[in-house]
């Protein structure tokens, strides 16, 4: 079951959906709508390779605007810090965000329950775009969960900003272990 | 409703979901990390009216994904369920690479199992070794009553390219 925009009202007034800053004419019928925050991280490893750590630039998108051109990948981050460990969010793109092609995120929409931070988006431009701070980008929906509920404690956890993919702290302990 | 890890667990046990081989580690707090099988198909032009995909082995020391290319490759795992519906997606540390695991086909249908059949997508050259922990699949309580599938892939094991003739 998904809640509905009253219901997140609810959940976030009992402290059990946290959203920061939280604004009321941001709720939708279904969902919460989220603001594209200043910071963009672009890699500039040549191949990505994920047992090593990525090299990448942070750009600040001038208020005029940062231009993507189509096939571009960077990373982007709400300027909401959100979570819940008592539902699972799932993060959609805006349909106005779609429907110039844009991904926020590249199949990975799922949150995991207890995780609390910023998003870091995974912005995919499919024709060229322009980004401006503060644009409303994407939504965040939450769903009810079945069963008993250990929180997150990854290694995400509590990010203030746009996140490269740390991967390579996985390969540390996994790829190298037979099972 | 969207299981949390230990009620995935919990169903394991009680045989209403499979996922084999199973690492208590993979599990998540409301979903399950699959790994990467060991091959991939990549699209070699056509053969009259057919695409023709190329297979290839994926080395120890990994294997390069170029932009623009979409190549099939499978999860390790047998993976379905009897009782649920299930979503296969990437997971947020390859999301951050820009590499997309299917192309907005994520459901899976209650009563399918088996190697799912990944449609990867990256949109920045990177390279993939074989067994690596890449995506996750979540599993939803279903709302009425359950008709078995039938459909032609969900009991394939191997990157399987589509059968819908393209003319």
């Amino acid at each position: 079951m998904i809640l509905t925009g009253k219901k997140i009202i609810e959940e976030f007034k009992k402290g059990k959906i946290d959203i920061s800053p939280f604004d009321k004419k941001r709720i939708t019928t279904n969902s919460y709508d989220l603001s594209l925050g200043p910071t963009i991280i672009r890699y500039k490893s040549g191949v990505i390779d994920p047992k090593c750590k990525p090299q990448h630039e942070e750009i600040t998108i001038p208020e005029e605007g940062l231009v993507l051109e189509a096939g571009d990948f960077v990373l982007g981050h709400s300027n909401e810090r959100i979570g819940s460990d008592f539902y699972v969010p799932i993060i959609h793109g805006k349909s106005g965000t779609a429907r110039m092609g844009l991904f926020v995120h590249v199949t990975a929409d799922l949150i995991d329950i207890g995780s609390h931070g910023v998003t870091t988006f995974q912005l995919y431009a499919t024709l060229p775009v322009r980004l401006y701070p503060g644009m409303l980008i994407a939504q965040v929906s939450f769903w009810l969960p079945l069963g008993d509920i250990i929180l997150y404690k990854g290694k995400y956890q509590n990010s203030t900003g746009p996140l490269p993919s740390l991967t390579y702290k996985d390969f540390k302990y996994d790829i190298f272990k037979k099972k | 409703m969207i299981l949390t890890g230990s009620k995935i667990k919990d169903e394991i046990k009680s045989g209403n979901i499979a996922i084999e081989p199973f690492c208590d580690e993979q599990v998540n707090p409301n979903s399950y990390n699959y790994r990467l099988g060991s091959t991939i198909k990549v699209f070699d032009g056509f053969d009259g009216d057919k695409a023709a995909f190329k297979e290839i082995k994926i080395p120890k020391d990994g294997y390069i994904l170029e932009p623009r290319k979409m190549y099939l490759a499978t999860t390790k795992e047998v993976i379905g369920s009897s009782k649920y519906a299930m979503s296969l997606i990437g997971r947020s540390s390859m999301g951050r690479y820009g590499l997309f695991l299917q192309v907005s086909a994520n459901l899976g249908h209650t009563t399918s199992k088996h190697k799912w059949t990944l449609e990867i997508v990256a949109s920045l050259p990177i390279k993939l070794y074989p067994g690596m922990i890449i995506g996750q699949v979540s599993f939803w309580k279903n709302y009425g009553t359950v008709k078995k599938y039938d459909g032609r892939y969900g009991h394939l094991n191997h990157p399987q390219e589509s059968f819908v003739p393209i003319t």
